[in-house]
């Protein structure tokens, strides 16, 4: 199961136009002190910038086989694609199955950081029966994290 | 002048005068889908504050004056009926413009039956071919 698990997983990071460089976690960067508080990145973000995950809840139980949908919710900040450079928006970094990476550098690309480099507010990803965490992370025109970092709270689902 | 090149020429202008009367509007995701998150059709609200969470498939959020595929920003009217296609979307307090891209709204309704719309407008506030709007819903406000 877990095979067509990752083509799709994949195959939704391409789709949404991140395709470029796929950048691995590599075990340094897992290790990494998660980072302080005063590291983040070069772009300013509103100090009350709220981010959230507006489905799945926490804990909650979802089918297996079935491709979970994931809302992605922001508040006193906006949503502009990739390379993109207005004030007071970012775009979506969805977190899956990692912790949050350091947020004074450029966010990995990988099956555990998906982009949303199109501006999307919402994407579906199919997971292997199991527990799984979701996190969402903004980043800027440049995939850095903003100044303060805006990330939502880390949420637990359980695929069975 | 040959009859060639005056007929060519013709094609032209004629050309040039139907870009200038329909500006063609920006194609969109024939998929593309705008809906409204939260609330439900037929929430009753209490005080009357609220945010309205407002979703969107098959395409991407960009604030207003950016040019690229596929992407819009949100537009939500509230007691109004969708206006004309082809045309800059009202900006006025029936037809809340989020060109900043957000996507989620706060807003605040005096109490009584409201109804809630959305309606994508591309880089210049212009519906999408084909246009992009959500079902209609009713909300109450106590």
């Amino acid at each position: 199961m877990s095979k067509p698990v990752a083509a799709v997983i994949v195959i939704a990071a391409g789709a949404l136009g991140v395709g470029g460089h796929a950048a691995v976690a590599t075990a340094a960067d897992a290790s990494a002190p998660a980072a302080t508080a005063a590291a983040s990145g070069p772009t300013p973000a509103p100090r009350n910038a709220y981010l959230y995950i507006g489905y799945p809840n926490n804990n909650q139980t979802l089918p297996a086989g079935k491709p979970v949908k994931v809302w992605f919710g922001l508040r006193n900040m906006g949503v502009a694609p990739k390379d993109v450079k207005f004030p007071n928006t970012g775009h979506h970094h969805l977190l899956v199955d990692a912790d949050l990476p350091p947020l004074d550098k450029e966010i990995p690309n990988d099956r555990n950081h998906l982009h949303f480099g199109a501006g999307e507010t919402e994407t579906t990803l199919d997971l292997p029966p199991g527990k799984h965490t979701l996190q969402l992370l903004m980043g800027d025109d440049r995939h850095f994290p903003t100044n303060p970092p805006v990330y939502s709270k880390k949420i637990t689902i359980y695929v069975r | 002048m040959s009859r060639r090149f005056l007929l060519r020429a013709l094609a032209a202008t004629s050309l040039a005068a139907y870009a200038t009367l329909a500006t063609p509007l920006t194609p969109a995701p024939k998929n593309a889908e705008v809906y409204i998150i939260w609330p439900g059709d037929g929430t009753v609200i209490e005080g009357g504050k609220l945010w309205v969470r407002m979703g969107l498939k098959g395409m991407g959020v960009c604030p207003k004056g950016i040019e690229r595929p596929n992407c819009g920003h949100h537009h939500l009217l509230v007691d109004a009926e969708l206006p004309a296609m082809d045309k800059e979307i009202p900006n006025d307090r029936n037809h809340l413009h989020f060109g900043a891209g957000e996507t989620d709204a706060r807003i605040e309704l005096p109490p009584g039956k409201h109804s809630l719309q959305l309606l994508l407008g591309d880089s210049k506030h212009v519906p999408f071919d084909p246009p992009i709007y959500s079902k209609k819903i009713t909300i109450t406000v106590r």
